[in-house]
């Protein structure tokens, strides 16, 4: 009987022993989640990797967007993220405040270029006074983004008249884009504005053009030789070893001193893609921004991660990922986490759009 | 001793008939779950502005179309592939009239979303790629469909519950572009380039 006494006992303690172990939790990584900007897979990659080295307990999460769509994840789709980054800063203001964020960072800056490669056509001989008769050669052929989808794609639509601006040659959006489509794309000239108005389907015709819906597709397209040339972020054709021909700074929207400048390019989009957006896009330096969402699970650890991406280590992973870096300036300094206050002391001075 | 033992024993005999007679309930009667009722409207709106309404059961009456369809988004992530049935988009716009070459086609969401896809677009002409390298390859004919289950069960809330607009194929080996896959959708609205109508 004792030896039944013992079994039971035994088998009733084995039995919580068990049990306890499942019920119990794990010891499991804190998760950081991280939306943002496509073209920042690469720095944002290799900057989870650094943060998680520096916090082991933590599990970065990244997931790569368009920047409008980053932003609807929070504010339409109702998900939570604790960090938001995003390649045009003045969505923040625009979509998120005041109900999902009150400041922003801006962090990081680009240029738009002409990527391609040994093979395309004429590689040796496009420069930056050539570039747009080098691409209207009929055998030369070159894509950019969907304007629709990629913030690349309505900036391409930007450089190409204001190129015709700097360039003083009235035929250059006509030969390299409108007459490509079917009807032929309108740009509207008026009180020294360019307006470019995208068709509803932005497909165009022939083979000359080759439109995709990002940067992803583009980049296998121009790497296995499909077009000879595409319009792409500098750190992008960076980032692949890819050539490219810089262009002047009062087109290539990469200088706020050229701001009124690119004012001047406009683009209508075919159809409001998001309630929550326009169809206009406005000409503009090109300014990435950073922000803890106001809904952020983790709030303090995204701040730590922004705080990481300002900080030294941070900067050098966007320096090594050809990442065009600037001082770091906020919006709305004084909403701004405390510990974020040491690290960004300047204040945007005027607001994207604002006059 | 020997009353401990006479104990223990019935116990043990009752807790084997016991755990015998759920076994058997359970063969007998397996649990079933009710099929949830999908409470969810679909407005089609012809090109002259006339408009239908359809239930989610109406939607699933309608004959379906099924294969297999996956994307990326615009950060490269691959998502799928996964098996869907649906109803082809071009069915449904023929509900309202039809599309021609002159129109497009407008599907908007509840969330705000909105794809506006060309006649070329709702006839299944797009491009597909390879989910490793986005190198673009050739496919098998694509339709367009309005999906509302997907790898044999409805749709998930994260996957656009309960009705998506996906691409598919016979073949699953490739992937489109993810802004096409339209989810939580609630209006389709046949469109000619001089129409006013609003979503």
């Amino acid at each position: 009987m004792i030896k039944i006494k013992y079994i039971i006992v035994m088998a009733l303690i084995a039995a919580v022993v068990l049990s306890t172990a499942c019920i119990a939790p794990k010891q499991e990584k804190t998760e950081v989640k991280v939306i943002y900007a496509g073209s920042l897979i690469i720095p944002f990659e290799e900057m989870e990797e650094a943060f998680e080295s520096a916090h082991p307990d933590v599990d970065v999460l990244l997931e790569g967007h368009g920047s409008i769509q980053a932003i609807r994840h929070i504010t339409e789709i109702h998900e939570e993220y604790d960090v938001l980054a995003v390649a045009d800063d003045s969505l923040v203001p625009d979509m998120m405040y005041p109900e999902y964020a009150d400041w922003y960072v801006r962090f990081a800056t680009n240029q738009m270029v002409i990527a391609y490669t040994n093979k395309s056509a004429y590689a040796d001989e496009i420069n930056e006074s050539n570039w747009y008769n080098i691409l209207a050669r009929p055998e030369v052929t070159f894509g950019f983004s969907n304007p629709m989808f990629d913030a690349c794609g309505y900036r391409t639509l930007m450089v190409v008249p204001l190129a015709e601006l700097y360039y003083e040659n009235a035929t250059i959006f006509d030969e390299l884009i409108g007459r490509n489509f079917d009807p032929a794309i309108p740009m509207i000239k008026e009180n020294g504005v360019y307006t470019v108005v995208a068709p509803e389907v932005f497909e165009p015709h022939g083979d000359k053009i080759a439109v995709r819906g990002g940067s992803v597709q583009l980049l296998a397209l121009l790497e296995y030789g499909g077009i000879d040339y595409a319009f792409e972020y500098k750190s992008v054709a960076q980032q692949h070893d890819l050539r490219y021909v810089e262009l002047p700074s009062e087109i290539d929207l990469r200088s706020p001193d050229y701001s009124e400048t690119y004012n001047k390019a406009k683009v209508t989009l075919g159809f409001q893609r998001f309630t929550s957006v326009g169809v206009e896009r406005i000409g503009r330096p090109i300014f990435y921004g950073i922000t803890v969402p106001k809904n952020a699970p983790n709030p303090e650890l995204g701040q730590e991660f922004v705080n990481f991406v300002l900080s030294e280590e941070g900067q050098s992973v966007l320096l090594r990922a050809n990442q065009p870096r600037i001082p770091p300036e906020a919006d709305n300094v004084n909403a701004l986490p405390e510990d974020l206050r040491t690290v960004v002391t300047q204040e945007i001075k005027e607001r994207p759009g604002e006059e | 001793m020997k009353e401990d033992s006479k104990v223990l024993g019935l116990l043990l005999v009752i807790a084997v008939v016991c755990v015998g007679v759920i076994a058997a309930v359970a063969y007998m009667h397996p649990f079933v779950a009710p099929e949830e009722r999908i409470d969810w409207n679909l407005t089609l709106i012809s090109s002259e502005g006339d408009e239908k309404v359809l239930t989610f059961d109406e939607i699933k009456a309608i004959p379906s179309h099924e294969g297999y369809g996956g994307f990326f988004t615009t950060g490269g992530i691959v998502n799928g592939p996964f098996k869907c049935k649906g109803v082809p988009l071009k069915d449904l716009c023929e509900l309202v009239g039809g599309i021609d070459a002159s129109n497009t086609v407008w599907v908007s969401a509840s969330d705000g979303y909105l794809m506006a896809f060309g006649y070329d677009q709702v006839n299944g002409n797009f491009r597909t790629f390879d989910p490793t390298t986005f190198k673009e390859v050739p496919h098998e004919d694509l339709t367009l469909i309005l999906t509302y289950e997907q790898d044999g069960a409805p749709l998930s809330d994260y996957d656009g519950r309960p009705l998506r607009i996906v691409i598919v194929s016979g073949r699953d080996d490739y992937i489109t572009e993810g802004h096409n896959w339209v989810k939580w959708v609630d209006e389709i609205e046949v469109r000619t380039p001089a129409s006013t109508n609003t979503s």
